[in-house]
């Protein structure tokens, strides 16, 4: 489903060219579960950027789902992130102004669905997360983990066939944190959504089905998570 | 989706209430402003429209053009204008004469008593005139009632006024100016108020005394002739023929000073003040540019508060543009978003401005002394204007903000990395320095123009205007003999200190001007204006001799007093030299027997004229009484009463010179409290939003200020940074504004022949205001901000 080869970032200052990715180039199927490790400043966020095409990698080539987006229009970008792509954040960044219910639906208002089937599709994904006597609160009513399930419902509720996760546990307690990794392997093998995280914590990438090694912009090793 | 960010939208404002606050009170105040200088203008602009040939009524006037460049103009014709028109030019449809008359109209029942009297201006006029004119006829019709002489048309309020009702009124008879009964032969619909002929008592021509002169050099503004043009012409295809008859009128002229006419448009009527009209309504089109120039900058002010509010907010709602973005919005779907949330603001902006505009308008009204409707089922061109109010505003406030939130890159700014404009000269201080501009020029001109009336209010005028009250009197003959009479009752009336028979006050635009000669040979340079008035007029209005003496008593011209300006144009240096020259006026040979000193004899705006003054009883038609200034208002019931008493057929007129001279500067005093409103308004928007901007930069800086104030800074060193970029704004502000405020006021002050001198003083003055509000505004906010425990502001990193 994504390819990507040879992927190269830098930023050049004053000459000098400070690289964040070095020929990266791997490729990941439908269905995996990949987490990115690595220590900080290795390029985890910058790959995974590039991979939700927030960023554009200095050279290299990108296919997503067999088409090269390596630059691609405004308008198509959109297309992917309505109908393809789902994000989670470390932040969770949920709409400070908006109810949990509608958090949820904003992806739905802006694919144009019904609103009668936008209902029903909120009302569906807050069942399955056990928040509907939380709808009609506001982020900041809410624990840190349970916003993150917000995060990740509003991610789903479009039904993307990929989800992007920056450190989706980095600001939870670990009990949380459990929950929410539970819950990205349950959608990993339950509903075969393509799932890369980034993440600092092994216990995290071992939910994963593979873990991909990041030191100072290359890929250092592939391993099969075994279980 | 659009139910939800309005939601959203409510839930923003609500959340930032203070920012919300002020960007509703800027601009719900500046759009006040501009429906009350809108509704304004429409009244104006809607003068003489309700005319159905309004397009084609043109109006004769009359202007002389003198040897030495002096021009003069009026709104009147001479008599045999008319038929010459409808004689001579076939491209005219209809020509009709009309003639304005001030007079006594007296009704009376059946054994012969009065019922009612009152002065009112009556006009003669040719029943063409209503083919011209259409007015709504509810008795009678034109042709018929006023063909025959000694008919009468009223107005529907003037007839119920007279008769109680007006269908009573048909074929009543009252009189004019004591004359012949004439007959109530129509009644037609009160005119508007909008309208440039506001005739309420019309009498047929032909009743006219004077409806058969054929004097082309007699001209008077109450003579006016209008026009119909055919249908399919231009008036400018008559220049030629018109020149070529002119000519052969006026081929005998030979005098320095040329007479000639022109055609002015009936849509030219009211915004024209070199001829005048019936109404005396009158407002010069740049005036009603000015005016809405004015509301187009308290608009931008408010405008420019709201853009540097909602830019200095933006990265706050950077996350929330990121998020949308990544889950699938578009640029442009941001952007109407934002637009969308700006026009809540606005929309609710406008309600409250409606409102402001219900509160205020009683006070414009009493001010331009007009009925301004702000009716919008009556006008709906005032909803029109509302709305596009609206979106003119959403747009020009909306738009900018919104495309630069729509524009974070999503990846920046779900970091909450985005940085808007850092450092350099931003848009923002750009475009504070620009509304401060606004802001300053408004106060100068203020402070200019009120310093500019006040002068005209406190200058000496050469004579003295307190406590004299001028009282009209009956002109026809009998009432003339009784005059002698009066002044001795009057002059032993308690309280009364002096009274004089005169024509024209010191100060007046009643203005007769005339040739004349010295020792015989004519002056053609300039010609006086003449005054009648008997020797007691210089002690009533403390006009001081110089030289000579004042006339002797006397009901006939036996002598000259003239002013220093005379002795000026007449290039005499010396008073005494003047004395003995034998003057020629108006026919009336005699001797300069004295000079007195300048007084004013116009408004402000003009030069003194030379002035000739002599005593000439037929002339007389006020008297003037000089009172004790603290029995005053006493003094002049008596004089009422015994005026009442003496003539009672007549209707007193009276009123203190001072008013009468207050009536000059009318347009200025409109316009200095226009400017002293506006310049408040603009204050308080640029005021209100420099302190949402502080607020915001205080809060932006708080972890600056807190880092600093641990590394040591005092409260006061803080204060001193954060208000340093403000201050020098306002102050560049005010050096931009300068230049322009000085081209404006000299432009203005140029109207003024006695102006104040321009010094640096009131542009000094509105610097230390504008920089003194500043620092207070911006102090309050800052010291807060400098005063919060560094503690706060350090544990949340």
């Amino acid at each position: 489903m994504i390819k990507l080869e040879n992927i190269e970032k830098y930023y050049a200052n004053k000459g000098l060219k400070s690289y964040i990715l070095r020929h990266v180039s791997t490729t990941i199927q439908q269905g995996e579960f990949v987490s990115i490790m690595g220590p900080s400043g290795a390029g985890k966020s910058t790959l995974l950027n590039i991979l939700g095409m927030l960023e554009e990698p200095t050279y290299g080539t990108y296919e997503f789902m067999g088409e090269n987006i390596t630059s691609l229009n405004e308008r198509k970008r959109i297309e992917l992130y309505r109908n393809h792509i789902g994000f989670v954040f470390q932040a969770y960044h949920l709409i400070d102004e908006m109810t949990v219910a509608e958090n949820i639906e904003a992806p739905l208002l802006y694919k144009k669905i019904a609103g009668a089937e936008r209902k029903s599709r909120v009302a569906d994904v807050l069942d399955r997360f056990n928040m509907v006597a939380k709808k009609d609160l506001f982020p900041n009513q809410l624990s840190g983990g349970q916003q993150q399930l917000v995060g990740i419902a509003r991610a789903l509720v479009a039904q993307p066939s990929i989800i992007l996760a920056d450190e989706p546990t980095g600001n939870l307690q670990s009990a949380q944190a459990l929950q929410i990794m539970e819950l990205f392997k349950k959608l990993n093998e339950e509903e075969n959504i393509t799932i890369i995280q980034v993440t600092h914590s092994e216990v995290n990438a071992a939910y994963g089905t593979r873990i991909l090694h990041l030191l100072d912009g290359v890929i250092k090793e592939y391993l099969q998570v075994v279980l | 989706m659009f139910r939800l960010n309005f939601k959203i939208a409510l839930r923003n404002l609500w959340k930032n209430k203070g920012y919300t606050f002020i960007n509703i009170a800027g601009l719900s105040i500046g759009m006040a402003s501009c429906i009350l200088i809108f509704i304004f203008v429409r009244y104006q602009l809607s003068f003489d429209q309700q005319f159905e040939n309004k397009d084609r009524i043109y109006r004769g006037v009359t202007d002389w053009k003198s040897a030495n460049g002096n021009v003069d103009a009026t709104q009147g014709v001479p008599i045999p204008f008319a038929e010459a028109m409808r004689t001579n030019f076939p491209q005219f449809e209809k020509a009709a004469a009309i003639r304005a008359s001030r007079g006594i109209i007296m009704v009376s029942d059946q054994s012969g008593k009065v019922t009612f009297k009152e002065k009112e201006r009556a006009y003669y006029a040719e029943p063409d005139f209503f083919d011209i004119f259409n007015f709504t006829w509810l008795a009678g019709e034109p042709h018929g009632a006023l063909s025959k002489p000694n008919t009468v048309a009223l107005s529907e309020e003037k007839a119920i006024k007279y008769f109680g009702d007006w269908h009573k009124a048909m074929g009543q008879t009252l009189t004019f100016k004591k004359g012949q009964p004439l007959k109530v032969t129509g009644v037609f619909k009160d005119m508007p108020e909008n309208c440039s002929v506001p005739l309420q008592v019309v009498i047929s021509y032909v009743s006219y005394d004077r409806a058969n002169t054929k004097s082309w050099s007699w001209v008077s503004s109450n003579s006016e002739c209008y026009l119909l043009l055919k249908k399919g012409l231009h008036i400018s295809d008559l220049d030629n023929a018109f020149t070529k008859f002119q000519s052969t009128v006026y081929k005998n002229s030979n005098k320095g000073e040329v007479q000639y006419h022109s055609f002015q448009a009936l849509n030219d009527i009211h915004y024209n003040s070199r001829y005048g009209n019936f109404s005396g309504k009158m407002m010069e089109k740049k005036e009603l540019y000015g005016l809405a120039i004015i509301g187009a900058f308290l608009l931008l002010t408010a405008c420019i508060n709201f853009i540097n509010l909602a830019t200095a907010q933006a990265v706050n709602r950077s996350k929330e543009v990121g998020v949308r973005k990544v889950m699938g919005s578009g640029r442009k779907q941001l952007i109407m978003q934002f637009l969308g949330e700006t026009m809540t603001i606005t929309l609710i902006a406008v309600l409250i401005a409606c409102a402001l505009t219900e509160v205020a308008l009683p006070y414009m009204q009493n001010l331009f002394k007009e009925e301004i409707s702000f009716s919008l089922l009556e006008h709906p061109v005032i909803f029109l204007f509302l709305v596009s109010l609206v979106l003119v505003v959403s747009f020009l406030a909306g738009f900018y903000p919104a495309m630069i939130m729509s524009g974070f890159s999503p990846a920046l700014a779900i970091k909450n990395k985005v940085i808007v404009h850092s450092g350099g000269l931003g848009l923002r201080q750009v475009l504070v320095v620009v509304q401060f501009a606004i802001t300053i020029i408004l106060i100068i001109s203020t402070l200019i123009i009120l310093k500019q009336m006040n002068y005209m209010r406190q200058k000496p005028l050469g004579f003295n205007p307190d406590a004299v009250a001028v009282v009209a009197m009956p002109e026809d003959s009998l009432s003339k003999i009784k005059y002698d009479n009066f002044k001795a009752r009057l002059v032993n009336m308690p309280g009364v200190n002096d009274v004089s028979y005169f024509d024209t006050p010191p100060s007046s635009n009643d203005v007769s001007e005339t040739d004349f000669s010295v020792n015989g040979k004519d002056i053609k340079d300039f010609q006086v204006r003449t005054m009648h008035a008997d020797v007691q007029y210089f002690n009533t209005f403390g006009i001081k001799l110089i030289a000579g003496k004042l006339l002797t008593k006397s009901d006939t011209t036996n002598g000259y007093v003239v002013n220093e300006a005379f002795l000026r144009r007449m290039s005499i240096p010396d008073p005494q030299a003047a004395l003995g020259k034998l003057l020629k006026v108006d026919g009336a040979k005699a001797r300069v027997v004295g000079v007195v000193k300048d007084f004013n004899d116009k408004s402000l705006h003009e030069e003194i004229s030379p002035i000739v003054i002599s005593s000439n009883k037929t002339n007389y038609y006020n008297v003037a009484v000089k009172m004790d200034s603290k029995q005053m208002l006493n003094v002049i019931k008596d004089v009422e009463q015994l005026w009442n008493t003496t003539f009672p057929d007549d209707v007193y007129s009276g009123q203190f010179i001072n008013e009468d001279l207050d009536q000059y500067y009318a347009t200025e005093i409109v316009m200095g409290t226009l400017f002293k409103v506006f310049s408040c308004v603009i204050i308080f928007i640029s005021f209100i939003g420099l302190f949402g901007l502080i607020s915001f930069v205080a809060s932006q800086r708080t972890r600056e200020v807190a880092i600093r104030k641990v590394l040591g800074a005092s409260n006061f060193e803080l204060v001193k940074m954060l208000n340093g970029s403000f201050l020098l704004m306002v102050f560049l502000s005010n050096i931009a504004a300068w230049p322009l405020a000085y081209l404006f006021i000299r432009g203005w002050l140029s109207g003024f022949a006695y102006r104040i001198d321009l010094s640096i003083w009131p542009f000094a003055l509105a610097m230390l205001i504008s920089m003194g509000i500043t620092l207070v505004t911006v102090s309050f906010r800052s010291y807060k901000a400098a005063q919060t425990n560094p503690i706060d502001a350090l544990k949340y990193e």
